[in-house]
């Protein structure tokens, strides 16, 4: 069963409507991109999962319970935790407060389990009661995703991971999501940086005005030639 | 009282709060500024007037001034004193669009909702000054005997009875042709609910004022006095046209001034930057407008429109004092401009139009004078009760924001989100 | 005679922003959670003292049947927990809805002006106009007179009792005792200050701030020291005098805020709800990702602010003495000034926000003749315009 279905997707916002009939899947530990030009609703098509979109039909189904325009605070126990792109802290309660509240879903504050984000992001141990928002770009999104984490998800959706970080740092937070990946948890992912996201991927989506284009293994959609010219720049 | 006078009574400040609506309406409606010190305006125009055209040696008056302009100017001849009534109209605008200046230089900067309260604040700093300043106008006692203008020349006569019956009541009969074409025609232009809204109010006012009056012993006569509503018979030995129909008639004008003041503005270029500023003031300054200085002569011209209000109210109420200029005023005028349209200037006279029929028509209800204070108060609760459900199903108004000449482009009417 | 001088004046502006203060903890949660810049919390006020009044002294309301009354403090706890019910009911019939549509700040100003209009008037429509009291034990004003002599200071205390000023007490602190207490007093506060700093770098966020912490333990330890290190009196020839009046009204006012603001502030950093809270004032959308059920928060904010109104608005009317259908409203504006000038999004600010507009009111009328009296409020808001003008996030921003 996959972790993740989507299936016949029409979704946009209030009146508009941006993608029609989307069909993707994210099998159990699966990295999964979503690449494509500008406005073709990729973030869309991840915001739908989370009940942040108007649901106009189709199905949307987390580990085989369907989820489609279901409230956004229910999403979260279901097994699916998401990074946005922007605005994805919260940037007056510290370090410690923002894991805190990646595990608000729960019952208990998993201790074990802040003691492995920590370990993986030993920046965020350093600064737990330093104010978030006063933290750099690079490490505002590591607690991002160190906050996500908390709840051990089954899939963990991420969009544009590597927006607005300095060159040097966009290696690095590529480096961190296979780490994840590795430790087994399923990934997908919406990327401005098709190359690097396709090269790192099993599976990549190419969504194309709100519609499925493309679909393969990362590395067979990078060696595409119709691909290539259209979005990879030849 | 026949019912034609309360009518003329209640359209005089219908006609003068929509004026001050219409200035709000400039700041809030086309330019987004929420002036909730609005209220201010209103009464430094009043208090300005008064005291500038106020004789000299007015008696109980302790306060700056009595500059007497209108005296001053009647050596000219006739129409000296209206002149220098019109002169004092004129200081009242401008001190309230330079008290307007000086409000404006610390809040136009701050965010909306500081903004809001700040003016708020100073409007009822600027209220208590003149309440507790014995020396500057009069305080607490406030200031009677206003000058109203050419008052000595009311009320009219042509000559005889029968004259002035013809002559005026043709003209009343005329206006009342006019209104129920200007009717028709909007009847046409409306929609299904808007037919049915004015069906509804046209006819109740009808049978309001032709019917109710017949029925209720008045007979033909009220009737008549109804219709032939700009002559009165009891005033002067050959009946005319009297002071009170000649103050509603230059509240009308003003307002009708006032009025096509505002829309030539809003229909101009200078206009839709106005708009544009409502809508998103990052977009016109990064164009290069400089937006604070916009802002800033919104806040005047809404406030000098205010002022001019304000001098029309001293000549209809013949005094000013503090307590009439309470807070309260400014939200009153903001309920009609939101339930009549906001950015809409036929919506705000609509707005102020129902809020003071909902004020005064239960004036009529009779109840016990001991529970006045209980119908005062139910009225009020009604109005925040239409408030706050009109803001949510209708929270355009009921005419909804007007079309412009001049439209501002796609892109800042209404944002489009990133997908 | 001594008389009572910019100290008392001081003590009375602490009161006023107590009283400010109440308001303003409730405001703020409002303000900025539930992004309501509300106009009806005066009328939230106001509704809150009637309704303990209506336990109280029912017998001052028509349309009530006079079914005895309730001391004072159980009206009160009633008159809160009601509070609360319609505050509950205010979000679930009018701002929930509104929230819904994305309605903008603007709007909810105007929203929440027609709910002060309709909140007010039935008040009016219910009670009337004439000026009502609670019922309740009467509380006697006690005068401190401090006198500072050759020798030290001399304390004396004195109280109206049957139309007679009556002497009931006086002590004093010699100089050594004084200078002595002071320096016991910082140093205790440094201690505790240093002993609570945790390492400074990363600004670093605390339960109560440690300077605050350190100089009310320094208060705190002079206070207790006055008390119970009382020796002789030190003579009665002053070289310089002044006079306090305080009751048990006053202390009570100031020490049920300061325990709400403080309760309050506990529970918004170490609960997950108030955690939740303040996750959904920083970021509502985020909340939600994360599982926050917004919609159960702000109802919450609702509640909790309509009872903390209440409680302000019982403190004003046991205070002022007299309940009219106003007494809110007169308190909203101050209250905006405090909220906005200590910043929104905290119960401390907040309430320093308050104690400064309390004193400041209170001190400028003291200060200037007895003919600007009127202005006290204009005095708030001058203030505030002033701040707002070299910082228009407000002084404190986030404490």
């Amino acid at each position: 069963m996959n972790v993740l279905g989507i299936e016949g997707l029409d979704a946009g916002y209030g009146d508009l409507q941006i993608l029609t009939d989307v069909d993707m899947t994210v099998g159990d530990g699966e990295y999964v991109t979503i690449v494509g030009p500008n406005g073709a609703g990729k973030s869309t098509a991840m915001k739908s999962v989370l009940g942040l979109t108007t649901y106009m039909g189709g199905s949307v189904q987390l580990n085989g319970e369907d989820v489609a325009g279901a409230d956004t605070n229910t999403v979260v126990s279901k097994g699916v935790s998401y990074v946005p792109q922007t605005e994805n802290l919260f940037s007056t309660m510290t370090v410690r407060e923002n894991l805190l509240m990646g595990a608000y879903s729960l019952d208990e504050v998993p201790e074990e389990r802040l003691r492995d984000v920590l370990d993986r992001f030993p920046i965020l141990e350093e600064r737990q009661m330093q104010r978030a928002g006063t933290m750099s770009g690079g490490q505002q999104q590591m607690l991002a995703m160190g906050s996500a984490l908390m709840v051990d998800p089954d899939v963990l959706l991420l969009d544009e991971p590597s927006a607005g970080l300095a060159p040097d740092l966009v290696a690095d937070m590529f480096d961190k999501i296979d780490e994840i990946n590795d430790a087994g948890t399923a990934i997908l992912m919406v990327e401005q940086n098709a190359k690097e996201a396709l090269r790192r991927c099993d599976r990549g989506y190419v969504l194309v005005n709100g519609e499925n284009a493309y679909e393969g293994p990362g590395t067979e959609l990078l060696e595409d030639q119709e691909v290539r010219e259209r979005f990879l720049g030849g | 009282m026949a019912v034609a006078d309360f009518l003329i009574t209640l359209v005089t400040f219908i006609a003068i709060y929509s004026l001050f609506g219409i200035g709000l309406n400039l700041k809030f409606g086309f330019t987004g500024l929420i002036d909730f010190g609005h209220v201010a305006y209103f009464m430094v125009g009043a208090y300005v007037t008064v005291v500038l055209t106020l004789p000299a040696d007015a008696p109980t008056y302790g306060g700056i001034g009595g500059f007497d302009l209108p005296g001053l100017f009647a050596a000219l001849g006739p129409l000296g004193s209206l002149f220098g009534w019109v002169l004092g109209v004129l200081g009242g605008m401008i001190a309230a669009a330079l008290v307007s200046l000086a409000v404006g230089v610390p809040t136009l900067r701050l965010r909306e909702d500081y903004l809001a309260i700040t003016a708020l604040g100073i409007a009822t700093i600027l209220n208590t000054v003149v309440k507790d300043e014995d020396w500057l106008f009069n305080g607490p006692y406030g200031i009677s005997g206003v000058h109203k203008p050419l008052v000595d020349v009311f009320p009219i006569s042509l000559g005889s009875f029968t004259v002035n019956m013809a002559v005026f009541g043709l003209l009343s009969v005329a206006i009342f042709g006019y209104v129920a074409y200007w009717l028709v025609n909007r009847f046409r232009d409306a929609g299904r609910t808007g037919r049915i809204l004015m069906v509804a109010s046209v006819g109740l006012v009808s049978v309001w004022y032709f019917v109710m009056p017949v029925v209720d012993g008045g007979g033909t006569v009220e009737l008549t006095k109804n219709v032939l509503w700009l002559f009165d018979p009891t005033a002067g030995p050959n009946g005319g046209l009297d002071y009170d129909r000649f103050v509603l008639l230059l509240s009308l004008g003003f307002l009708a001034g006032g009025y096509h003041w505002v829309e030539r503005t809003i229909n101009s270029p200078y206009g839709r930057v106005l708009r544009a500023i409502r809508e998103d003031e990052d977009v016109p300054q990064a164009l290069g407008k400089e937006t604070f200085q916009y802002k800033m002569q919104a806040l005047m011209f809404g406030s000098a429109l205010a002022g001019a209000a304000g001098a029309l109210w001293a000549v209809n109420i013949g005094f000013v004092s503090p307590d009439q200029f309470a807070s309260t005023i400014t939200f009153f005028a903001f309920t009609a401009v939101i339930i009549g349209g906001t950015a809409n200037n036929k919506g705000v006279i609509l707005g102020t139009a129902v809020f003071w029929a909902i004020r005064n028509g239960t004036r009529f209800i009779d109840v016990p004078s001991q529970y006045s204070i209980q119908l005062a108060a139910a009225r009020l609760i009604l109005i925040g009760v239409i408030l706050m459900v009109i803001l949510y199903y209708r929270p355009e108004g009921l005419l909804g924001e007007q079309d412009y000449d001049i439209d501002l482009p796609t892109s800042l009417r209404g944002g489009s989100d990133d997908v | 005679m001594v008389d009572a001088g910019l100290l008392d004046a001081t003590v009375q502006g602490l009161i006023t922003g107590s009283i400010i203060a109440g308001g303003a903890l409730g405001l703020s949660l409002i303000y900025n959670i539930a992004e309501v810049p509300n106009f009806a919390h005066g009328d939230m006020i106001t509704i809150g003292a009637y309704l303990a009044l209506v336990f109280n002294n029912p017998g001052e309301i028509p349309f009530l049947p006079a079914f005895g009354s309730a001391p004072l403090v159980a009206a009160a706890v009633v008159g809160v927990v009601l509070a609360g019910v319609l505050g509950a009911t205010y979000e679930l019939t009018i701002f929930r809805k509104f929230r819904k549509r994305d309605a903008d700040i603007i709007t909810m100003v105007i929203v929440s002006l027609g709910l002060a209009l309709v909140l007010r008037n039935v008040v009016l429509f219910l009670v009337g106009s004439k000026n009502i009291r609670y019922q309740s034990a009467s509380v006697s004003n006690t005068n401190f007179d401090f006198l500072v002599t050759g020798g030290g200071m001399t304390v004396t205390t004195t109280q109206r009792q049957a139309g007679e000023v009556v002497t009931t007490g006086q002590w004093g602190y010699p100089w050594w005792l004084l200078v002595g207490g002071l320096l016991v007093a910082a140093a205790v506060g440094y201690g505790v200050y240093r002993a609570y700093r945790r390492e400074e770098g990363f600004d670093t966020v605390y339960l109560v701030p440690p300077k605050i912490l350190g100089f009310t333990v320094a208060a705190a330890t002079v206070i207790g020291l006055g008390a119970f290190v009382q020796l002789a009196p030190q003579g009665t020839d002053p070289i310089v005098a002044t006079r306090i009046g305080l009751s048990i009204k006053h202390l009570t006012i100031i020490g049920v805020v300061l325990a709400a603001m403080f309760v309050l502030n506990v529970a918004l950093k170490t609960t997950k709800l108030g955690r939740a809270m303040r996750a959904t004032a920083d970021n509502m959308d985020l909340a939600e990702v994360r599982g926050v059920d917004a919609d159960r928060v702000q109802l919450l904010v609702w509640v909790i602010a309509s009872m903390l109104a209440a409680l302000a608005g019982v403190l004003t009317g046991w205070f002022a003495t007299n309940l009219t259908p106003n007494m809110g409203f007169t308190l909203l504006l101050p209250i905006f000034a405090a909220v906005i000038l200590g910043g929104i999004s905290s119960p401390y600010g907040a309430v320093a926000g308050a104690m400064i507009i309390g004193v400041s009111m209170d001190v400028s009328v003291y200060l200037l003749p007895s003919h600007f009296a009127t202005y006290r409020v204009a005095v708030a808001f001058l203030i505030l315009i002033a701040v707002l003008m070299v910082k228009p996030e407000g002084l404190w921003g986030d404490v």
